[in-house]
């Protein structure tokens, strides 16, 4: 028998992926009751760093330098993409209030301004991005002209090769060097959670920088793996940076990412602090609307929990987070059946080549909203008046050509809470009234 | 002037076919060059079922195959045990299908000395509980399954042992004839772009669907009929045994278990090149909707790939199905069209290879002088290292066990260990071929997973750079190239699980890394 509990809240956050993770950072922060519902792992695959738009126009290829002069474009070309429902002010506040929501937890982020940087990625490739945590931030836009670089790797973290990462700065290879950490694991490979723990341990720091210090050619800045502890980072990577007497910069990596896992703990931990309930791994079910309130129930192996909300979020992601579902024939919204913008036959869904710049017409599938990411009916009428959807769910976003997962997700979950809160703020000023 | 290599014989194709000529030759005493245009199995023989008939496919159709494939099922058990999975096979009929047929079946397997039982609806509901319960007759066969990739692999490698050679990624561009014969060949290195000559006392075509262009190239005429076939693979394996239709050959009539999947096919649809032959959604749908009408979980279990392969038939005038031109072979000795010392064996499939190979060796040895017979029947095909690492999915009890404990494993879905990706990489430098991901994944199970190389490829990838195998930026054209070849399986079949795993794959590979922007 399950235990079953019942929850009254203003808020109901669907998903813990950025866009969750937003909403219920802001709902928290405005007082509003909030419970969070969603799968607790879904941001080990975020690789750390914020995009806002990276690539423009998507088929062109072009790396975009100033993200908010490109989205004046965007919004002209593409009326439909989530970020022509709102203005550049709505999306610069939504980061800054992101990035000051992570700094209070300990997570320091660079500073907004207005141009993108490149990132060098683990594979060897240059990523561009807006946002990166402090300590990615000395290995921004980086020159092997001007600088000798060296790479640290693991022998056994799987899928990090310093060589590689070296091959990617280019022909200039006399300026970069390579490094390789022989941690002398008997078992092979690495765990990345376990690597980025031992940089907790004083010893290990102080193993760790002999080996780099002993190694002889000059070198200016050291990039490494993005291991370098899980909490604390940037306290950590100062003090080997000490110790090295050199710059060093975390490099992103395939998942499971630990500045994703920084970013899931720094919201946690901060979300907490102000009293809000989080579900860990719920099967959300709508029920029925009940006095202009969602019932609905949220059930895991042990819990059934019947929550009234005044308010849904739906943060709850594409097929990855389960948000979308796609059968043989047709795409569906999991949880209140919304309508979904698709092509007619599954043989629109991709193109032949996987990386066709032009991006695949699933990727622009997904719920479609009114200025306030509120989801809306065929008729163009929103479906509920207090439900919003947040982060990839939204349609006309193709976020992994673009760049711009975390800038529409954090803009659509920051927007969709103010509107409600302003909405039941001033209801309930004409109610004391 | 291009240089110039003299061999006995040169043959062209490497699949199982042209490898099993390799290794026959070579247990003659012949000295080989096999020449492939990419890599082993690239056609026919890497895109079927995998299926070792027992031959009742056939005895309604083509009695003589059918023989065929009953003499070979036997001698390959025998002689190829470690390629091949003694699974056995049902025949089954559901409601509405053809009673005729049922009921001359037991018959003509008889005539064809094909070894079939009846046995009652229960009974066969018993032995493979995934059939579905609207069975109306089932017959118990022998077929089993066999790996053809190993097969290849096997072949060559012993033949390499013998004294022959083996180059991938060099295709013939000419030849040169005089006096009715074939003086040279010509051949491009397709990985340096340098042109060389070979010159042997013979040349065996045996390209298979591609049989009729190299003919092409000697002046010779050959009418080939492609028939595109499609399979899926399931993620889990369904049942037991193999799986047939009870009825003349159609879509979607046969389910070949391996390893740890199920392979469910096919299609015919008639095609003009055997290149860039990829599987349709609407093939797709339609073999899921026949094959469900045996298995009924096949409606909604998860499928991680679909390929493609042509079967390389030779037409003798007007054709109605494909599926119904002779699946015997052809073997063509073009001394008839004026060129002395070329042989063309093509048609024929995968279960009666070996005496394909026999009889154009056969041929070869004859105008060489060689009076060795045939040895393929008599000496086993050794297992070696190299060939391990192809098995279909491994067998949940029987885990490829790193060879130290310091050996991580690269590939998880399929529990590949860095040290079997060395011996790979090893054994192809040595075939002097390119060792890259796609050559690896042809002999491996790598990228054959439910992730589908999202992870393994770049665990892989860096590995290799670690060993100085790659140390360029733009050898990570590979990585894009080998992600492509893996979604041509499955961009098919991109629904529910498999889309979401395809959804993080181009998080990944995309989104993150932003593979697409690279140039081409």
């Amino acid at each position: 028998m399950k235990i079953k509990q019942n929850k009254d809240c203003d808020v109901l956050v669907i998903g813990a992926g950025l866009a969750g993770m937003v909403a219920t950072a802001r709902a928290s922060k405005l007082g509003l009751k909030t419970i969070q519902a969603g799968n607790s792992s879904a941001l080990f695959f975020a690789s750390g760093l914020l995009d806002l738009l990276g690539v423009y126009p998507m088929d062109s290829k072009k790396i975009v330098s100033r993200p908010y002069s490109t989205i004046k474009k965007l919004q002209a070309d593409h009326p439909l993409h989530p970020y022509s429902k709102i203005s550049r002010n709505h999306i610069g506040d939504s980061f800054q209030f992101l990035i000051d929501f992570l700094d209070s937890a300990g997570l320091k982020y660079s500073l907004p301004g207005q141009g993108n940087k490149l990132i060098l990625t683990s594979v060897g490739t240059f990523k561009p991005t807006y946002l990166v945590p402090e300590t990615f931030s000395k290995g921004c836009d980086l020159n092997p002209k001007n600088k000798n670089i060296l790479i640290v790797d693991f022998k056994g973290l799987r899928g990090f090769s310093a060589k590689q990462v070296a091959s990617g700065l280019g022909d200039n290879n006399r300026k970069v060097h390579t490094l390789t950490i022989d941690l002398h694991e008997n078992n092979g490979s690495l765990n990345p959670v376990h690597l980025a723990k031992s940089f907790e341990r004083k010893e290990f720091l102080q193993t760790l920088s002999n080996k780099i210090n002993r190694f002889s050619p000059k070198t200016d800045i050291v990039g490494m793996p993005a291991i370098c502890g899980i909490h604390n980072s940037l306290v950590l990577v100062k003090k080997l940076e000490k110790k090295i007497g050199k710059g060093i910069f975390e490099i992103p990596g395939m998942p499971p990412s630990i500045p994703g896992l920084r970013l899931k703990n720094a919201f946690e931990k901060k979300i907490s602090d102000l009293n809000t309930i989080f579900l860990s791994n719920a099967k959300i079910i709508f029920n029925k609307m009940e006095n202009n309130r969602f019932i609905l129930h949220a059930i895991n192996d042990n819990f059934q929990t019947n929550i009234r909300a005044g308010c849904v979020i739906l943060a709850s992601g594409r097929f990855p987070g389960g948000g979308l579902l796609a059968t043989r024939n047709t795409i569906i919204e999991t949880i209140f059946n919304l309508p979904v913008f698709q092509p007619k036959l599954r043989d629109q869904w991709h193109q032949s080549n996987f990386f066709d710049p032009k991006g695949h017409q699933i990727n622009q599938t997904g719920v479609e909203t009114d200025n306030i990411f509120r989801p809306i009916d065929t008729a163009g009428r929103p479906v509920f008046e207090n439900l919003y959807a947040a982060g990839s769910i939204i349609a006309h976003n193709d976020w992994t050509r673009l760049k711009s997962g975390t800038g529409v997700s954090c803009v659509s979950a920051y927007t969709a809470v103010n509107n409600f809160y302003h909405k039941i703020s001033s209801m309930r000023n004409k109610c004391s009234q | 002037m291009n240089k110039f290599i003299e061999t006995d014989v040169l043959v062209i194709g490497g699949g199982v076919t042209g490898t099993g000529i390799a290794r026959d030759l070579s247990l003659r005493g012949q000295k080989c060059i096999l020449i492939e245009k990419s890599d082993l199995n690239a056609g026919a023989s890497g895109g079927n079922h995998g299926l070792l008939h027992s031959g009742a496919r056939y005895v309604g159709s083509d009695p003589k195959a059918a023989a065929e494939c009953k003499n070979e099922l036997d001698i390959l058990k025998k002689n190829a045990g470690h390629c091949i999975e003694d699974t056995g096979g049902l025949f089954v009929a559901v409601k509405g299908d053809d009673e005729k047929y049922i009921a001359d079946f037991e018959g003509l397997c008889k005539q064809s000395g094909v070894y079939c039982k009846k046995i009652d609806l229960a009974q066969a509901k018993e032995l493979e509980p995934a059939l579905s319960n609207d069975l109306i007759a089932a017959y118990e066969v022998n077929d089993a399954s066999i790996n053809p990739f190993k097969v290849s692999i096997e072949n060559m490698n012993d033949a390499v042992l013998r004294g022959s050679q083996y180059f991938s990624f060099n295709k013939i561009v000419g030849f040169k004839i005089a006096n009715h014969s074939i003086e040279y060949a010509t051949i491009i290195n397709q990985n340096d772009g340098k042109a060389f000559n070979i010159k042997a006392r013979t040349y065996v075509n045996a390209s298979g669907a591609w049989a009729g262009l190299i003919a092409k190239m000697a002046g010779i005429t050959i009418n080939m009929v492609l028939s595109k076939g499609t399979l899926l693979v399931t993620s889990k394996r369904m049942t037991k045994r193999v799986i047939n239709r009870l009825r003349k050959a159609t879509d979607g009539d046969i389910v070949v278990p391996g390893g740890v999947v199920s392979i469910l096919g096919t299609t015919s649809i008639r095609v003009h090149s055997p290149d860039n032959i990829y599987p349709t959604i609407n093939e797709v749908d339609q073999i899921i909707s026949q094959g469900e009408m045996m298995i009924p979980a096949l409606k909604s279990c998860r499928y991680i790939r679909a390929y493609s392969g042509a079967r390389p038939l030779v037409s003798e005038g007007d054709i109605e199905d494909d599926r119904n031109v002779s699946r015997g072979f052809t073997l063509l000795d073009h001394k008839k069209d004026g060129v002395n010392n070329f042989i063309t064996i093509t048609g024929g499939k995968l279960s009666t290879y070996r005496l394909m190979a026999e009889k154009a060796s056969d041929i070869v040895a004859w105008r060489h002088s060689v009076f060795s017979k045939c040895l393929t029947k008599e000496i086993p095909l050794p297992s070696t290292k190299s060939g391990g690492w192809s098995e279909p999915g491994v067998p949940i009890n029987k885990p490829f066990k790193p060879e130290t404990a310091n050996d991580p494993v690269l590939c998880e879905c399929e529990m590949v260990p860095q040290s079997a990706v060395d011996t790979l990489v090893d054994s192809i430098i040595q075939a002097k071929g390119q060792p890259d991901l796609k050559s690896i994944a042809l002999r491996s199970r790598i990228g054959k997973g439910p992730c589908q190389g999202a992870f393994c490829s770049l665990r892989i990838l860096s590995h290799m750079y670690d060993r100085d195998i790659l140390n360029d930026i733009s050898d990570i054209q590979a990585l894009k190239g080998f992600l492509n070849e893996r979604w041509k399986g499955e961009q098919s079949l991109l629904w529910d699980q498999a889309l979401v795993q395809s959804s993080i794959k181009e998080m990944i590979h995309s989104g993150l890394f932003g593979l697409e922007l690279i140039k081409d």
